[in-house]
């Protein structure tokens, strides 16, 4: 990974003037060099048979992996969605259906720990923080009765 | 400055009480959140601070720099997230206490570090004024050249299980922080493309991604953060174990102390802040250390030296905002903002002109700490619960929550996929034992060495040997040189065989 990045890095660089390029040469020269020598000692690990080029601990256990993988696919569902479902509404199905994937199948669970995060995520971020988080459905339809709620000055 | 005045001092701030404890609970939420700072969190306050009084302004404003500070400690022992960059060093030994069922301990070490670290460079520096603002002044772009450097090394050395591994971390996030336009011709570099990587790679999202995501799916392998004699601990938390932290403090006292002074002479350098402060007093921590090889399976002075360092950082930011009109860090550029509209002029005057704001800074400060261990240490009992929760409840709200946190910073949905790239990243890297804090670090410190060593290069045309050529600078090369090779003189005395491991 750094390899690549290095090398996609000094073909970024390549035709700009020397002040842009200094630094990026002399610490990516030196992460090239690291990475060299890292690969050497692999080699030489690999050669004695003290070490292996297997990537198991990456994926082990297997048993978790796909939980892994399904709560990054929610997640990237999560932020492909929110433009739409807003922040709250999102958070609420997201939350649902990681509990869901992780083997949560207690009823009271499913509904209480996404509405209680869902809320709290609406309160922290739309209500007191009033940040720019998209607005969905819930956040409209909350600011709608809000204004209800509010008598006309 | 007489003692009148001080005591004058302190009783005005004790009186903005009604000020302070508000400023310190926002304090605390802010900083256990990763993704809200306490600048954009002041930001956000301005219209406020800028409406009341310059002396209420900047007690609030104090207190709630201070309590963020000290809260970014706790996600950072208890879920292995720092709240902030400065508490990235804590969980290097915060997290394993609470693996091993300590973390009300932990808890108990971080509020103390913190408060008596702050406290003791708040009054440290109340005292050395007029000659601690001399101090940034011998540090120009060379030195802090090999500043940064220094904090390289210091990569390798906390990674020290491979010191190999932790350079290339730190390399590649140091890389990483060169991501962005360059800072004279303003050409990209490496930006895949995105225009919201043209100012650089956020520091919010990085943080989140290589700590909160990165943990979150590592997590899942286990049923609980903690074993069950860790559960059992956790289930009995009783008052005594928040004692046996304050137990724990007072024998290592002059741990506290001296990791304080070690973040108030870092603080007062501008730019470097409470990250490098903390790792820092953690490598030095180590270094002298009897048993440095315990270090990262969960000691109190692994705990204690960050935050004592992060703490004595907030007095010595302040240190050049007042006396040299340049600010230490970010968080005291937003309160140079409210003391320039409130009329105050920066400088070595401002002692002279406005006595009363300049060391009331300092007095509100240490009146802050006082408040703020009475307010935070009952709570550590509490705190410590976190852990009884199953991680198939943690791992998505944690994801969850804190991809919305990466929002915080920018406000670009950006961000919350680049938090999620980062948190891959920060798997791989978990999983492959290259170091996430190292990474981090190498990201922090990438924008700032770029900044000193093109300025150090331009000075002299394009020569190298500027590096070498300050007495000060060679004295650094020499430190740095010492902290990289006394570890590895230290293992190689003690010839442990390495492990067997997968590359």
């Amino acid at each position: 990974m750094a390899l690549a990045f290095g090398v996609y890095f000094f073909f970024s660089i390549a035709d700009l003037a020397w002040e842009a390029k200094a630094n990026g040469m002399v610490i990516g020269a030196a992460l090239l060099v690291l990475v060299v020598v890292q690969l050497a000692r692999i080699g030489l690990r690999v050669h004695r048979g003290e070490a292996d080029l297997q990537m198991k601990s990456l994926v082990e256990p297997l048993d978790a992996l796909p939980k892994r993988i399904g709560l990054v696919l929610i997640t990237i569902a999560f932020i492909a969605t929110m433009q739409w479902l807003g922040v709250t509404l999102g958070m609420v199905l997201a939350l649902f259906a990681s509990l869901w994937i992780l083997g949560v199948r207690s009823r009271r669970a499913l509904i209480l720990v996404p509405l209680g995060v869902g809320a709290a995520v609406y309160l922290l971020f739309v209500a007191a923080l009033q940040s720019d988080i998209p607005h969905g459905p819930v956040e409209w339809l909350l600011a709608k009765l809000l204004m209800l709620a509010m008598p006309p000055s | 400055m007489s003692w009148q005045f001080l005591l004058d001092q302190f009783a005005t701030q004790f009186g903005l009480w009604w000020v302070i404890w508000p400023a310190i609970l926002l304090g605390i939420v802010v900083g256990i959140l990763p993704g809200f700072s306490p600048q954009n969190t002041l930001i956000m306050l301005l219209p406020l601070t800028l409406a009341v009084p310059v002396e209420q302004a900047m007690a609030f404003m104090i207190a709630l720099y201070c309590a963020n500070h000290l809260a970014g400690g706790i996600p950072a022992i208890l879920v292995r997230i720092p709240g902030s960059g400065g508490a990235a060093a804590t969980t290097l030994d915060g997290y394993p206490m609470t693996q091993k069922g300590q973390a009300q301990q932990a808890l108990v070490l971080c509020f103390t570090a913190s408060v008596f670290g702050g406290l003791i460079t708040t009054l440290a520096t109340l005292a050395l004024l007029p000659w601690l603002s001399q101090l940034g002044l011998y540090l120009r772009s060379v030195e802090m050249v090999i500043v940064m450097l220094f904090g390289l090394t210091l990569i390798a050395v906390i990674a020290a299980k491979d010191t190999l591994k932790g350079l290339i971390a730190g390399f590649f996030g140091l890389l990483i922080g060169v991501i962005g336009t360059d800072h004279i011709y303003n050409t990209p570099r490496a930006t895949f493309g995105f225009l919201e990587l043209y100012d650089g790679v956020p520091l919010v999202p990085a943080l989140i991604g290589l700590f909160a995501i990165s943990e979150a799916l590592v997590m899942l392998e286990e049923k609980m953060i903690v074993d069950q004699a860790g559960r059992e601990r956790a289930l009995e938390a009783r008052w005594s174990d928040t004692v046996e932290g304050l137990r724990m403090s007072l024998e290592k006292w002059w741990h506290i102390v001296w990791t304080a002074f070690v973040g108030l002479f870092i603080g007062i350098v501008p730019g470097a802040g409470a990250s490098i402060a903390s790792f820092v007093a953690y490598q030095q921590s180590r270094l002298w250390s009897k048993n440095p090889e315990a270090y990262g399976t969960g000691v109190p002075e692994g705990v204690i030296a960050p935050e004592s360092a992060n703490n004595g950082v907030t007095s010595g930011t302040l240190v050049p905002t007042l006396a040299l009109g340049v600010p230490g860090g970010s968080t005291a550029a937003v309160m140079m903002i409210v003391l320039q509209y409130h009329g105050m002029v920066m400088g070595p005057r401002l002692f002279a002109t406005d006595p009363g704001v300049a060391y009331g800074v300092f007095v509100s400060m240490a009146v802050a700490y006082i408040f703020m261990i009475f307010t935070i240490l009952p709570l550590a009992r509490y705190m410590s619960r976190v852990v009884l929760f199953e991680t198939s409840y943690l791992a998505p709200i944690i994801i969850l929550v804190t991809i919305v946190a990466a929002f915080g910073e920018r406000q670009y949905l950006f961000d919350m996929a680049l938090a999620l790239v980062f948190g891959v990243i920060g798997y791989v890297a978990h999983k492959t034992s290259y170091h996430v804090t190292a990474m981090l670090i190498g990201i922090l410190l990438g924008p700032l060495f770029e900044q000193y060593l093109v300025r150090a290069l331009r000075l002299s045309e394009g020569d190298l040997l500027i590096l070498f050529s300050s007495p000060l600078g060679n004295v650094l090369w020499g430190l740095l040189v010492l902290s990289l090779v006394l570890p590895l003189w230290r293992g190689y005395r003690q010839k442990k065989p390495l492990p067997r491991e997968e590359d």
